[in-house]
């Protein structure tokens, strides 16, 4: 026929176009529809017994002050994820300042700071605003506090830090072996011999901050807040470098501490010298060793100013592996990420950014499996 | 019986109105329909009156008390005298003096390079004093009003400084933000583009890092980043780069200078200029302003922010300050016209309690002090920077502002110091007398004129704004104002304007309220309810116990009233997002308040509650700018709602992604804002249903307190959405209740239909297609050629009903007579009573060819004369034909062939339009194409051809006389016939090859006519047969011919004008809506598939089917028009004639 091939044509557009038709027609109403989850999986929210933090076998915790201004607790939580992409690693510990000018407990950011999941460790230091070094004993000097005129305020405190409820690291009265601090032995009679005991001088300073010490502690233990971890925090070295203003003169007891502190910076200032991190380590680490054959050692702070053409990178470096291979007992590193003028104009810029080479030294040495970055908790043991 | 021919008939027997169907005998059907329709109508108007007037009323809204005290919160404060802080120190500027002004310490190293004063393309200003002054401008790219500005008076700018460039990262990584438009303009004017590097990273913090890690960097780095810097301004065609540094240490001097240094080398080897913004204050220590003359090109001196965002309230720009620093800067380091100054025209507004300022610009800072009525705000010694204190709800605020005058006093010192250039700190937030300003000549005393034109403020199109949040209003009440100058002849260093403002000019002023506490947030929905979406989102606020603010679309709260129910139940508030989402600025100011009113009152009868919240579709950015953000939000307040604006948008709609929409949150977050735009509905809502627990898990993680709107407002729930009061809306409620519930059910019902026909139509196309295909393939083989058959010819008689055929019956029965077919023919003219001349031609006809008899009666209707004919008729076998068609010699034979099968009572010919000379006539011949002959192709396979048209037929007599003969009760007689020999068992052939040229009506007026005459006919023998309808004894008729008669060619076609104009009125409403696009795309695809189909099994030329598209918007509503005629007809019940046409003699025969 001579029509065949228009029409076998026109079968074919047909039937193509009739197909067409059809699922188009088919699809109406059948949009997709996806199954989101409507729950997340129930958490575990079994109450067991008050749980806190667990110190690793092997390897220690990643910790940072990340610059919370002026009063060391504007902690914000773009800030820490802002960091963490930074060095590429979470923050197991997370330092700040909670000072006692502020008279409050600071709830609000511990929540942000465990909602970010990390545990807290706070600097609850007795000052006054301005909160300025080398200023000497303000309204929160020691005599008052043991005079019991800031009880009230330590009870309240206490509450809410056991209505916090979840572990918190705490130290109170941080380098008191300094001068630059207001409750530091130095502006309490100093090296004044006021007894003796086991043939040993008792000195006026060490004796009243240790007194200090003792008398919080015991008033915020008295309002049950057990899930405070109480730190010892010195700094590397005394100042005056001298034996009453040593340590050890400082330190409050087995029973008043849950773990040992310390500051442990290499340059910071222009007119300093360079050090590197073996020589401001060492031999305080042996020291606040001695003090006490198991309790966990913190690098409660560390850091390191920016001052070519002295290597950053190097110190941060050195930092990192000396302390996974000579000092074992460092249970967790809490890096002081801050920038500040000085007086004279100058910077001191502890930033781990402060140059592209420190920045990746940080990055590299915290990478390492033996910095854990979040915090691992477990059920109180019950004190002896 | 044998009539004479010539004789007239004799109007004899028959009564003479029969019986026909539809015939309403008794003459009451209609009365009492209309009687019916009438009742009905006038409810229905009555109610569609009542429901109108209830959206077209002004809402009955009344402003919550809470929101009356925003409103008129804003009081003055007496402005107190600013005591400036002693200064115990020596002046900052003295750090960085060099001995004597003008002594040898200023005079630049004898081998400073001077750079050659650049020959600028463009020469600014009118007086000749100046044209050397360079004229830089800082522009901004996040502002508009600094675009505005820019092209406002690009003439007056020789340099354009755009902050594009940011050095994010000590290893200096670049940032770069152009923009085209700023591109094109500044090549446009003729401007040397000097944008800005800066390091001011992500929430405008510094970053010294980025700059110390370059300068400090190894050689390489700093050879690339250079080498970056340059191809970028290369691709910016720009004249060089602004250098702008800050917070960076002071111990990097040296490395910053031998940078410096280097950059500016490289930059001059391509004839590139480096220009370095210097800080006033301790941070100017970082620069070696005499190392790096030699290299900088210029110098801008930053001459304001004595007190910035983050210092205590203070001049901004105090003329100790200024010339302190100028002296130091300008006479001090390098050459004078090496110099560039920075002269700032912006204000701060210090909140007490608050740690930042707010820069605002001139119009903010003039409407704030007008609206807390001050008389005037002070301007005196030492600062001489205009200065007020003002209160509003809660807080004092401290505004200090740089304006035209002190501008002018600055400009008057700097040229005294004949410095290269001024900038402009910056475009947008300018006083715009600045501009004037800059025309003076200022080594004269300022003339009457200059003065004149300063002291009067035009507030002009500017936008002000006051307070912060995002509940807005607008003050449209623009007014001039004034300021007095007077001059100080005895000032010193140089003569210094004094001004006092007396009275402050108003502007269009946007009103910022409800910015609720800094940790609080705020969530809202645009463009709900949507079922799919809406649940999901319920169901996610909920478990996590948000409640937000729902901006509902009417339209879509009146498809899901459940939803809106559950919205409110939930907890959430809901706004009015308009009925329709048009864009409000763009609609008539009665379409805007139809919007607002129906939505409201939707709102009011699916939940008793009202809202006095509003938001606009499209423009809801928190900082309105354009005419077309300002007019909605003006609108809605004249109708008593309250816009809430956001500013946290992450742009959702546009599906960026889950991770996108979550760190535009972020964004926005950081930079302060609290009201989070979101989507429910308008498209696949997926990214927004993913993203929405990780905002709310962001939002709680860094601790903010996501707050239902009444939080953030301070305005009571109950005042935002109030109860509508019983007692005086019921019967309003029940009204808009029960009419958005009419046309509720009418759409539904309208798309229900649009959806089972959009199915039946793709049916009925896909088995039509499929059975004309097969029959054209085995129709085809099958039919064996005629001689071969060796059948005798039977004789066939063939039958003519004629009324006024003049024109074409000679025509009609030559092509009769010229047929091939080889059997006896007799013809048989029927006259029934033509008024022409129709008998007499047929007569004489007669009288040259034996074959021709003609017939005369009275006219009774086409009908009896077949009834006539075949009682006149001698043979076994009629082939009928109508009097305007023509044969070709092959159609009898063709006719009569399937007459061989004894069970064929019937053979329908195929009918084509002969004159498709008009457009009309070119859609009935594609009809007939498509329409007529496909389905009786098709039906012929099945049996059921329901009409064997008078046109071109044959019939056996004996099948007529079996079926009852020829029935008069209908108009559609042949149509008739066809369905009653159905009825008694014959079968009905199509013969496609028995071709017969009918001509077709030329004009709409007489289509018209004939086609309500076929639609009448059909009408009246669907309705006579109407128990052949799903007939089992009738499979193919009554299960599928029938029906698609029913369906398509009464009921699709009564309806097809309305759903084509229902979906195009719909798609010019609602744009946006896919679905209908779909519909129409299907039937307009179904439509042309079936023409194509047709034209390819007819073999006729397939260009015509695209006349199927005009077909459906000029055909289609004619054809709809003469159904409901005929349909309303049939209902009234009254006899309709024959309708015939007049015949033209169109046709050409066609052999």
């Amino acid at each position: 026929m001579i029509a065949t091939t228009p029409l076998s044509r026109a079968r074919t557009l047909f039937a193509l176009a009739a197909v067409v038709l059809l699922f188009l027609s088919l699809c109406i109403g059948c949009r997709e529809h996806n199954n989101f989850d409507k729950k997340p999986p129930a958490e575990n929210t079994q109450k067991a017994a008050p749980l806190t933090l667990l110190m690793p076998a092997h390897g220690a915790y990643t910790g940072a002050y990340v610059d919370f201004g002026e009063g060391e607790d504007d902690v914000t939580y773009d800030a820490l994820t802002a960091f963490e992409q930074m060095t590429g690693k979470h923050l197991a510990v997370i330092a700040l300042g909670n000072f006692w000018g502020e008279q409050a407990f600071p709830a609000k950011t511990l929540a942000i700071i465990s909602g970010y999941g990390a545990v807290p460790l706070l600097f609850w230091s007795p000052w006054d605003k301005p909160y300025e070094e080398e200023r000497g004993p303000d309204r929160f000097n020691l005599p008052d506090i043991l005079a019991g005129k800031w009880d009230a305020y330590i009870d309240q405190w206490a509450e809410e830090a056991r209505a916090y409820g979840k572990p918190l690291l705490v130290a109170w009265g941080i380098e008191m072996n300094g001068t630059w601090f207001p409750w530091s032995g130095y502006y309490y009679g100093g090296d004044t011999v006021i007894g003796q005991k086991d043939g040993q001088p008792l000195y006026a300073g060490p004796e009243l901050v240790k007194k200090a010490y003792r008398y919080v502690v015991d008033r915020v233990r008295a309002k049950k807040a057990d899930n405070i971890l109480w730190g010892f925090h010195v700094n590397n070295y005394g100042m005056p470098q001298e034996d009453w203003n040593s340590m050890g003169r400082y330190y409050p007891g087995a029973n008043y501490v849950d773990w040992l502190g310390l500051s442990v910076y290499g340059k910071m200032k222009q007119d300093e010298g360079w050090a590197d991190f073996h020589e401001m380590m060492e031999e305080p680490y042996r020291e606040i060793c001695r003090l006490d054959p198991r309790k966990p050692v913190f690098l409660a702070e560390w850091g390191v100013g920016e001052f070519p053409p002295d290597s950053k990178a190097a110190f941060i470096t050195k930092a990192f592996t000396e302390i996974q291979a000579e000092y074992p007992r460092v249970r967790a590193a809490v890096y002081w990420h801050e920038r500040w003028q000085n007086a004279n104009e100058s910077y001191s810029n502890l930033r781990i950014n402060s140059s592209p080479e420190a920045l990746e030294a940080y990055k590299t040495g915290v990478a390492d499996p033996y910095w854990i970055d979040r915090p691992q908790f477990g059920p109180q043991k019950k004190a002896p | 019986m044998k009539n004479d021919p010539l004789q007239d008939p004799s109007p004899d027997d028959d009564s003479a109105v029969k019986s026909f169907i539809f015939l309403d005998a008794r003459g009451k059907r209609w009365p009492r329909l209309r009687l019916y329709m009438f009742a009905a109508g006038t409810l229905f108007f009555i109610g569609a009156i009542l429901f109108v007037q209830t959206l077209v009323l002004p809402s009955q809204l009344t402003l919550p008390p809470a929101v009356e005290q925003l409103k008129s919160r804003l009081k003055s404060l007496q402005s107190k005298k600013f005591h400036p802080r002693q200064m115990v120190t020596k002046p900052l500027w003295l750090n960085f003096a060099k001995g004597n002004k003008g002594g040898s310490g200023g005079v630049p190293p004898a081998e400073v390079r001077k750079p050659p004063a650049p020959a600028y393309k463009k020469e600014t200003g009118s007086s000749g004093a100046f044209i050397k002054e360079i004229r830089l401008g800082f522009y901004e790219t996040w502002d508009p009003d600094s675009f505005d500005s820019l092209k406002a008076h690009a003439e007056s700018l020789t340099h354009l400084c755009p902050d594009w460039l940011t050095v994010e990262d000590g290893l200096g990584t670049l940032k770069i933000s152009k923009e085209q438009p700023v591109l094109d303009l500044v090549k446009d004017q003729e401007i040397v583009l000097m944008p800005l590097l800066s390091n001011l990273g992500d929430q405008d913090q510094w970053q010294p890092e980025a700059v110390e890690g370059l300068i400090n960097g190894p050689i390489s780095r700093q050879n690339q980043f250079i080498a970056r810097i340059k191809d970028e301004l290369h691709k910016m065609d720009a004249g060089g780069v602004m250098i702008d540094w800050q917070q960076v240490d002071p111990a990097y001097r040296d490395a910053m200078t031998a940078f410096l240094h280097k950059m500016a080398s490289a930059l001059h080897e391509d004839a590139m200029e480096l220009w370095l913004s210097v800080p006033t204050g301790k941070e100017l220590a970082i620069f070696d302003l005499d190392g790096l003359a030699q290299q900088v090109d210029h110098f801008v001196a930053m001459l304001h922010d004595e007190n910035a965002e983050d210092d205590d309230p203070g001049p901004i720009a105090s003329r100790e300050y200024f010339s302190g620093w100028v002296d130091t800067l300008v006479d001090g380091y390098g050459d004078p016209s090496q110099w560039i100054i920075s002269l700032g025209s912006y204000g701060y507004d210090w909140t007490d309690g608050e740690q930042k300022a707010e820069r605002i610009n001139f119009q903010d800072a003039m409407s704030r002090a007008g609206s807390s009525s001050l008389a005037t705000c002070d301007f005196s010694a030492p600062s001489y920077n205009p200065h007020f204190i003002y209160e509003d709800a809660d807080a004092v605020h401290t505004i200090w502002f740089l304006d035209a005058v002190t501008f002018l006093n600055q400009l008057t010192l700097g040229r005294a110091h004949h410095v290269g250039g001024v900038a402009i700190s910056r475009l947008g937030t300018e006083d715009p007398d600045i501009w004037n300003a800059l025309e003076i000549d200022t080594r004269k005393p300022l003339g009457q004129k200059d003065r004149a034109r300063l002291e009067t403020i035009t507030p002009g199109e500017a936008v002000a704004r006051i307070g912060k949040g995002n509940l807005i209003t607008i003050e449209d009440t623009r007014a001039d104002g004034i300021r007095r100058i007077s001059v100080d002849e005895k000032a010193e260093p140089g003569a210094l304007l004094h001004e006092n403002y007396e009275k402050f000019p108003s502007y269009l002023t946007v009103v910022h309220q409800g910015r609720g506490p800094a940790d609080a947030v705020s969530l809202t929905f645009d463009d709900g309810p949507d079922a799919q979406w809406t649940p999901l989102i319920l169901d996610i606020l909920k478990e996590r116990g948000v409640r937000a603010t729902f901006f509902m679309v009417g339209a879509n709260m009146e498809k899901s009233p459940d939803l809106v129910n559950r919205v409110i139940n939930e907890g959430h508030m809901i706004g009015v997002h308009t009925y329709t989402h048009p864009n409000i600025a763009l609609v008539s100011e009665e379409r805007a308040r139809l919007e607002f009113n129906a939505t409201q009152r939707l709102l009011e009868a699916i939940t008793g509650h009202s809202t006095v919240l509003f938001r606009p579709p499209y423009n809801a950015d928190t900082n309105p700018h354009e005419p077309e953000e300002i007019i909605p939000i003006k609108i809605a307040q004249k109708m008593g709602y309250f816009t809430l604006t956001e500013d946290v948008d992450p742009e959702d709609w546009a599906k960026p992604g889950v991770a996108t929409i979550l760190e535009r949150v972020k964004e926005g977050r950081l930079q302060g804002g609290n009201i989070v735009l979101l989507h429910d509905a308008g498209g696949d809502r997926k990214q927004t249903v993913a993203a929405l627990p990780q905002i709310i898990d962001y939002l709680k993680a860094r601790g903010d307190a996501i707050l239902p709107l009444p939080g953030i407002l301070g305005i009571p729930a109950e005042q935002i959405m109030p109860l509508v009061p019983q007692h005086q809306q019921h019967v309003t409620r029940i009204i808009s209740g029960s009419g958005f519930r009419a046309i509720h059910q009418v759409t539904n019902f309208f798309w229900a239909f649009m959806i089972v026909a959009t199915g039946l139509t793709i049916l009925k196309t896909f088995v039509v297609s499929w059975l004309a295909i097969r029959s054209r393939r085995i129709g085809d083989a099958a039919l064996l050629p005629w001689l071969a058959s060796g059948v005798e010819y039977p004789p066939v008689s063939v039958l003519i009903a004629a009324y006024n055929e003049e024109k074409v019956i000679r025509e009609t029965l030559l092509a009769v007579l010229h047929t091939r077919y080889p059997g006896l023919i007799e013809v048989v003219v029927v006259d029934d009573g033509s008024k022409d001349r129709t008998a007499k031609i047929v007569a004489d006809m007669a009288q040259e060819d034996a074959r021709i008899r003609l017939v005369r009666q009275v006219n009774r209707g086409k009908a009896v004369a077949l009834q006539t004919g075949l009682k006149a008729i001698a043979h076994e076998i009629v082939v009928s034909l109508d009097a305007d068609t023509q044969f070709t010699p092959e159609t009898i034979g063709e006719l009569v062939r399937p007459f061989a099968d004894p069970a064929v009572g019937a053979v329908s010919g195929r009918a084509r339009v002969g004159n498709p000379h008009t457009l009309f006539a070119q859609f009935q011949s594609l009809e007939y194409t498509c329409g007529f002959n496909l389905d009786r192709r098709a039906y012929h396979q099945l049996n059921c051809i329901t009409v064997v048209p008078g046109a071109v037929s044959a019939h056996r007599v004996s099948a007529i006389q079996a079926a009852g003969g020829i029935s008069t009760d209908t108009l559609a007689e042949d149509t008739d016939l066809t369905l009653s020999l159905h009825k008694c068992g014959f079968k009905i052939y199509y013969a496609s090859q028995a071709i017969a040229w009918t001509e077709a009506p030329e004009t709409m007026k007489t289509f018209a006519k004939q086609r309500f005459r076929w639609a009448f006919g059909t009408l009246q023998c669907l309705w006579k047969h109407r128990e052949l309808l799903f007939n089992r004894k009738f499979m193919a008729l009554g299960w599928f011919s029938l029906p698609s008669a029913w369906f398509f060619n009464i009921m699709l076609v009564a309806t097809g004008s309305i759903i084509d104009a229902l979906l195009l009125f719909s798609l010019i409403v609602s744009p946006a809506n896919g679905i209908l696009y779909f519909y129409f795309f299907i039937f307009l695809a179904a439509d042309l598939l079936l023409a194509a189909v047709a034209c390819r099994i007819e073999r006729e030329p397939m260009r015509q089917i695209w006349l199927i598209w005009p077909m459906r918007f000029i055909y289609r509503p004619v054809l709809n028009y003469v159904v409901l005629k005929a349909i309303f007809k049939a209902f009234k019940g009254v006899w309709v004639g024959w309708g015939k046409l007049d015949r033209t003699a169109s046709v050409t025969y066609r052999p």
